[in-house]
Formats: structure tokens, sequence, C-alpha cells
């Protein structure tokens, strides 16, 4: 996370003075775009360096489902089980790739190739059910797309 | 100053305060689940709903962050308010188990009497209720029940404005929300914790040494003061109402113990808070009791005792007594009076800081661990107790004294209401009541004093020290 330390000296400035407590969750998106996940040392290196107490940190992390803990696979399926993907068949499409990747929700294949979650409203109503892979968005999915998608990943 | 009418009454009330804070100085019930007069307004429970009369109509809002404003027209019941109070608790209740029969909380549940006042009806979901974790350990003192949790915040307010140890957060979110700890044990080390037990105001955290102890309606408080340190904190003693005595053979520590201890809010002092400490007081005066009058050892009645404590002091030259920081004011004006001129004393600090406990604090916790060190000092003044090598008669008051300080020649009175290895080493002992067992008052760090009174019957063949002073002074020829 030292390494960042002066990009967030450059995010600082954007933000009123006192309020660099807001910084939690920029710093913390940007630690996850640099190691894939956030580790221990990079909680720790937050609090420190905002002066914010651990427990900001950690209620931060537990209420947004795009950050996390652990590193995922090489592949990261983000389905969606909003209430527009639900009703386009969003639990089909979840049961599918758990039937096929043969793991559960929050798991990673044991050749650590695919990493499957469950996410909240991935703002793309208009297309779905949608399954994101790492940063890319597969709309209108159905059984036979995810076959082919999985595949393409393998 | 905005004036304001609250359900027909007129009251006048300072800018800047709110129509909840107006109505309460006012004496006007509103109801409330999330705010608390010493913590932040989250407004998140809308339970504390008003009317506003405006052109002929009524909107509502939240009490609890409206300001008052002037020829403010407000109703805190009526028929909308009823309403959306009833559609309010329906939700609050969505997930919330009902499970009051096996509730601690139950008899003083905010929700309970609530929803008796303001709902009354089943639920109307269909849908099943969110499940969440039961007996959650949330410190070594503390259970979370997180169905029964509304997520009012409360606790977790308490910990980032009063106790400042950021100990609880909610995590995740919306239905799957959960109070939790942090993971660096900051909760655990919060030496204000339990106070959250209090403050919630349903069932969902529970002090694990109350935990299914007794229904709260079998238990019945008494006013007392904290004397685990200076500060004095007022507290209320629970424990078995008369009229509901167990009346089983060994049920002596159920009538007869503390179940638990509660703050008693006194501005002047503690506000609305204790610290954990505060809620151990029940170990403190649950430790064995020195029942029996000793001379050198063998047991005697406490007549003999007290005939042979005036012979010892009419026949002393130099007589030294070191009282105790835990006598009321009370039992110290009584030895002054009949005993002051008679002796040199001192006052002694009858309990030292523990290894791990918190010293002394900017909340409450003072480093002198004694509850009248003030109120005696006020009598005897501040020096450190120091016997003189000519002394030939020391008497000790409390517990806490070092013999070794006592010139070896010198006889020793001992008044002590503990057990401890020190009572049979004194020529005369006799054991006294402890504060559980009369009324009296101690002066605090800061010239405040507060009143205690009694919740138990002393055991036989003990005696107040406040009638031993003057029964030691009758024969000897002291003071009087």
């Amino acid at each position: 996370m030292k390494h960042l330390i002066p990009e967030f000296e450059k995010m600082k400035q954007r933000y009123p003075e006192g309020f660099e407590s807001s910084l939690v969750l920029p710093c913390l998106q940007r630690i996850q775009e640099d190691r894939g996940y956030v580790a221990e040392e990079d909680i720790v290196g937050v609090m420190e360096y905002l002066h914010v107490p651990r427990i900001q940190v950690e209620e931060v992390l537990s209420y947004y489902t795009m950050l996390r803990r652990k590193p995922v696979g090489r592949f990261h399926l983000q389905a969606c089980r909003n209430i527009a993907c639900s009703m386009r068949g969003s639990e089909g499409i979840l049961g599918h790739l758990v039937a096929k990747l043969g793991i559960q929700p929050g798991e990673t294949t044991p050749d650590g190739r695919f990493t499957l979650s469950v996410v909240e409203c991935l703002g793309s109503c208009g297309t779905a059910p949608v399954v994101m892979v790492n940063e890319a968005y597969h709309e209108n999915m159905d059984a036979q797309k995810l076959d082919k998608l999985i595949e393409e990943l393998r | 100053m905005p004036r304001l009418t609250i359900d027909g009454r007129e009251i006048e009330a300072p800018a800047g305060q709110t129509v909840m804070e107006a109505a309460k100085a006012a004496g006007i019930f509103i109801p409330y689940f999330c705010w608390h007069p010493e913590l932040s307004v989250p407004g998140n429970c809308r339970i504390c709903v008003v009317g506003v009369e405006d052109k002929g109509g009524e909107w509502v809002d939240i009490a609890c962050n409206m300001p008052v404003a002037e020829g403010m027209v407000v109703y805190t019941n009526s028929d909308k308010v009823r309403e959306r109070r009833k559609a309010t608790l329906q939700f609050i209740t969505l997930n919330h188990p009902v499970d009051c029969g096996i509730c601690d909380k139950a008899g003083e549940c905010t929700l309970q009497d609530y929803h008796y006042e303001y709902n009354g009806e089943r639920s109307v979901s269909v849908d099943s209720k969110v499940h969440a974790t039961k007996h959650y350990d949330l410190s070594a003192r503390i259970v979370l029940d997180n169905e029964r949790c509304i997520q009012c915040t409360r606790c977790v307010r308490f910990t980032r404005e009063v106790s400042m140890s950021f100990g609880l957060g909610m995590q995740n979110r919306a239905d799957h929300s959960l109070v939790r700890a942090a993971e660096d044990g900051s909760f655990e080390a919060d030496a204000y914790s339990d106070n959250v037990i209090d403050i919630c105001p349903v069932g969902a955290l529970l002090s694990r040494s109350f935990l299914h102890k007794s229904r709260v309606w079998y238990l019945k408080p008494a006013a007392s003061v904290c004397p685990g340190c200076a500060r004095g904190c007022a507290v209320n003693l629970w424990h078995r109402r008369p009229e509901w005595r167990l009346r089983a053979a060994d049920m002596r520590a159920q009538n007869e113990g503390i179940q638990r201890v509660t703050p008693l809010e006194n501005p002047a002092v503690n506000g609305p808070w204790i610290c954990n400490k505060g809620r151990d007081l029940a170990k403190v005066f649950g430790r064995a009791r020195a029942e029996v009058s000793m001379l050198k050892g063998r047991p005697a009645d406490l007549h003999g005792a007290l005939a042979q404590a005036r012979s010892l002091l009419a026949s002393a030259r130099k007589p030294v007594a070191v009282v105790s920081s835990w006598g009321s004011n009370e039992e110290l004006a009584a030895f002054k009076a009949a005993l002051g001129s008679r002796f040199t004393t001192f006052v002694k600090a009858d309990h030292e800081p523990q290894a791990g406990e918190v010293l002394e604090d900017a909340i409450l916790i003072r480093a002198d661990k004694n509850p009248n060190t003030a109120g005696a000092r006020a009598l005897f003044g501040d020096a450190a107790p120091a016997i003189p090598k000519d002394a030939d008669l020391v008497l000790v008051w409390g517990e806490g004294f070092d013999f070794r300080l006592i010139p070896p020649e010198a006889k020793i009175v001992y008044l002590n209401a503990w057990l401890q290895p020190e009572n049979g080493h004194a020529d005369v002992f006799i054991p006294i009541s402890i504060q559980t067992e009369r009324d009296g008052h101690y002066t605090n760090f800061a010239g405040v004093t507060s009143a205690f009174s009694k919740c138990f019957a002393k055991p036989v063949g003990v005696a107040d020290a406040e009638a031993v002073f003057p029964a030691l002074a009758a024969m000897a020829g002291g003071g009087q």
C-alpha cells in the first residue's frame, strides 16, 4: 500500500479539510485494483494513513460487495441478484454457474481459475440478467451463452 | 425564544432545540428508539413521527430532527401520526422474532411497550423472517441476538461518542446488516461497554452475567453509590423483591445477593453511564463476610469484644486510629464525635488499583479506588497514615491496611466486614456491616455528596460502625 501514498496524496487535495476519512473508499478501491484484494496490512495502512478507527475500514469493506478481503481466481464471475435480473431469471443463471463450476458463491475453483460471487445491482437492468467477468459485462445471459463463455475462459 | 403548540399546550423552547427535546422538557411524551439524549441524532427508526399543522392540513416528520419554529402547531397523537407509527412498527418488527417469553429484556423493553401502545397487531408480512446470528459473543461480557436487533445504532454511536473506543460498527448491508465488534478487540477493551446493554431499546444486547438469571419484575432497585472509585457514580442495585423471595434452603445468595447493577442517572456525577467495574459490584459485596467477633483470634460475643476494646482504650496512653475511606459520612462523623479527641487519626485507602483495571480516564474513572476519601479527609486531614513508634493502641477500620506498619507492642482493635487473615491478628476484632446493609452518604472527589440506601439486613452478630464508636467512647471517657 505504501507505494500508493503519492496517489492518495493527490486525491486528498480534492477533499475538504477535515474530511480525510471520506478517502477510505477510494483508497480501498485503488488498493484492490493494485493487489487484487484488500489485505490485512492494507487495512492497517489505511487506518494509519487516514487516522481512522479500524471499524470504519471494516464497515466499508463489508458494505460494498465489490471490495474483498481475499484474493479471487483468474476470472471473477459476478452474478447480479437484484430485482431486474431476478425477474429475468438470475436464479437460474446462478444455479447453472454453480453446477457448471462445481463451487458455491464465494468460492474459488481448486485450479484457481474461477471465483463465483453474487452481487447487488450492476446498473445494467435493461440487459438483465447480467454476469460480470472481471471488468467486462456479459448481458442478456442464458444457459447457452454461459456455457460458451465458460468454454472460452477454461 | 420560539413559541409553539404541542398537543394544544403552548410552550416556549430555545431556538435550535428539536421538537423532541422541547416536548421532553415540557413533559410531553414522544416515543423513540434510536434517539438518545446523550447521543447524536441518526433519525433512522422513524417511530418519533409527529404531525405539524400546515395550511389546514397536516404533514408528518420525525420529532428528533425537527427544529422548533415560531407558531408551529404539533400533534403527537393525531390519527395520521398513529397510523404512521403503526406502519413503522410493522417494519421494525418485520424480522424481529417476538420471543419476549424467553427474552431477558421483557418487562423493560421499549419495543414491547410501543408494540402494546401503538401497534398491537400481528405482522402483516407473508414472507418468512430473515434469520441472523443468535447468542453471538460480542465480547466476553455481552451476548448479541442479531434477530432481535432493530439496528437503531445506539450502541455503535455510544462507542464513538461516549466511550470513544470505536469498538462497534454495522457490517454488511440492508437486511443482512449486523452489529459487530471491530476485529482489533477495541470493544473487548472498552471499560464502559456494558452501557450498550442499557441503551439497547430491545433485547439484542444482553449481559452475560445476568443472562436468564431473573425476570426483571421479580427484582427491585435500591439507589446506591458505586464504591469502585472516587467518582461515586449513582447506581441501582437490583435485588429480589421480598414478596418474591425464593423459599428453598440454599437460596440466600438469590434472595440477598445483588442480581445486577445499572446506572442511576445523576447529571452532577455520572450522567446516565457507569463503567464495567460498577457492573461487577456483586463480586465486591459478595465476598465472604466476617460475622463473629474475636479476641486474639478466638471467637467472642460482640458485647465481650466491645467491653475488651473499651478497657484497652481506657488504659491507652497514645491511641492512633486509621479510618476507612469506605466509611459513610455518618459513620465518619460518629467516629469524630465519639472518639475524635481521644485518637490521633489518619485516613487510609482501603482499596488500591488492581492490575489490569483502568487507572484513570477522562470519562468517569478516577485513580483513587475508594468512594469517600474526600468525606474522610474533610474530617481528619489528608496526611498519609504514619503510625508513631510510641503508639500503644491502634484502631484500624476497614480492609487494606498493612498490619506490619503497627508497632509490635501496640494493641490492635480492628473493625472489618470481610473474612480476612488480619482479623485473627487483632487483640479485638469486631465485624461490621457493609454499604448494602445501611443507609448513608459518600462525598466524591469533586465534593458532590450522594446517598446510598439499605437493601439487605446485616448478618446476626455484625455491628454498625456508627454504633460501635459511641459504644467505645461511653466508658472510655473519650470525646464525651
